[in-house]
């Protein structure tokens, strides 16, 4: 018995490493959506806009940039998802929700800035992502995905 | 009006489905690919070792050389030579640019590789006692050879191999790896083709020598040590004993003759085990 593992050891390494990318990304994935959840629910108070503001003036006291980053890792069990996908074709759908925690995070970032600097809205918001580690589909290489959010924030006047 | 955020029910950029459910359609997908694939190749196995020509297997050879290292014969080369002189001049084994080599295993076999290659082991050099066996045990491998047995042994890795080596050359990494995986030797021939190698065999002893005395010594002896017939029930090779009713009833039916074997005139045993320093 022991021999038959020992032989295959790469064969055993493989399925731990997915086992264990399943059930840590699972567990971290699930977290981090609750974790999304509240704090949006929270933040919900503070619109974001993509569109450029106009105010009457004497109304905005104060405007800064504001930015907030998030960086995603795959794991091993979305990994083979996505090559699995690859010889057949269609969505991806491990790697969709990295993208949209990432991009959710970031934008959460963003006006949790906002917000402790006195900030009553985001203007203009910009969102940016890119891969870290590159080729991130090739063997023995786990990437991860990073998503930038960034916007003007304006404090009112309050009268 | 006023303006109330609201939380979005849902996610719509994220897709519904179990992770697990995906993998397990996928793996299954990719599980039938590979088992067509596969049934193809072994339907396709039989008909690409009829057709192979020559020099392409000679390509294959190369990689199978590497997995039984032998040193060259003269002595051995001598007698293969002879033999195939006298196989008809429209054969195909004369595409063939044989090699005999002398393997230092203690196994009792000899095998045909792809390209034309005959690897005979020590252990079977052991056990023979005339010109005559030995030229039998020749004569059977180049059987091997005339009926392809040895590139339908190969069987469905024969058609991976061959397709590797179109699309990737024949020194690349890829080929090495699929002819290491799927070009094993350890497996024998069906009993049909050995009986077959066999009837080729005793017709080319005969060509030789003029009878066919010597034909079935050698399995004769094998036969003391191989035990009982039903142990042979499932095993690649013909029970000795079977081997050499056949050879018989051929020997009888073709009025073959056997007359006395010549005695081996080159010295063939390792030395010390015939007491010879």
């Amino acid at each position: 018995m022991t021999e038959i593992l020992l032989q295959n050891l790469d064969l055993l390494i493989f399925l731990v490493l997915l086992a264990l990318g399943y059930t840590a990304g699972s567990m971290a994935e699930k977290r981090h959506y609750r974790s999304i959840h509240e704090r949006e629910m929270e933040l919900i108070k503070l619109p974001v806009v993509t569109a450029e503001g106009r105010f009457p003036p004497g109304k905005v006291k104060e405007s800064f940039m504001v930015s907030g980053n998030a960086v995603i890792s795959i794991d091993y069990f979305k990994r083979l998802l996505a090559i699995l996908r690859n010889i057949f074709g269609g969505r991806v759908k491990s790697y969709e929700s990295l993208v949209d925690r990432a991009r959710r995070e970031a934008i959460l970032r963003m006006k949790e800035e906002a917000k402790a600097r006195g900030g009553g809205m985001v203007l203009n918001l910009r969102l940016e992502t890119s891969t870290i580690g590159r080729s991130a589909n090739q063997k023995k290489q786990v990437g991860s995905v990073e998503a930038l959010a960034y916007g003007t924030a304006v404090v009112f006047n309050r009268k | 009006m006023k303006f109330t955020p609201r939380q979005l029910e849902g996610n719509v950029n994220v897709s519904k489905g179990h992770p697990l459910a995906e993998l397990g359609w996928m793996i299954g997908g990719l599980l039938l690919v590979v088992l067509l694939v596969y049934l193809l190749l072994g339907f396709g196995a039989d008909y690409l070792a009829e057709r192979m020509p020559v020099s392409f297997e000679t390509r294959l050879g190369i990689a199978a050389d590497e997995a039984f290292p032998g040193d060259d014969d003269t002595d051995l080369q001598e007698r293969l030579d002879a033999l195939l002189a006298l196989v008809p001049k429209n054969s195909p084994l004369h595409q063939y640019s044989f090699r005999v080599l002398r393997s230092p295993i203690p196994e009792v076999n000899a095998i045909a590789l792809p390209g034309g290659t005959i690897v005979v082991f020590a252990g079977l050099l052991d056990k023979v006692e005339s010109e005559n066996e030995l030229a039998m045990v020749l004569a059977h491998e180049l059987g091997h050879f005339a009926h392809r047995d040895h590139l339908k042994k190969l069987g469905r890795g024969l058609g991976l191999t061959a397709l590797s080596l179109v699309l990737f050359g024949q020194d690349s990494a890829v080929t090495d790896m699929v002819s290491r995986a799927f070009i094993t030797f350890d497996s024998g021939y069906s009993r049909k083709q050995e009986s077959a190698a066999d009837s080729f065999g005793l017709k080319l002893l005969v060509a030789r020598y003029g009878h066919a005395g010597g034909s079935t010594d050698f399995f004769a002896r094998m036969s003391q040590e191989a035990g009982s017939k039903t142990a042979y029930l499932l095993a690649s090779h013909p029970h000795p004993e079977s081997r050499i009713d056949a050879l018989q009833r051929m020997i009888e039916q073709a009025g073959y003759g056997e007359k006395a074997v010549e005695p081996l005139l080159i010295k063939l045993h390792p030395e010390g085990i015939n007491g010879i320093q």
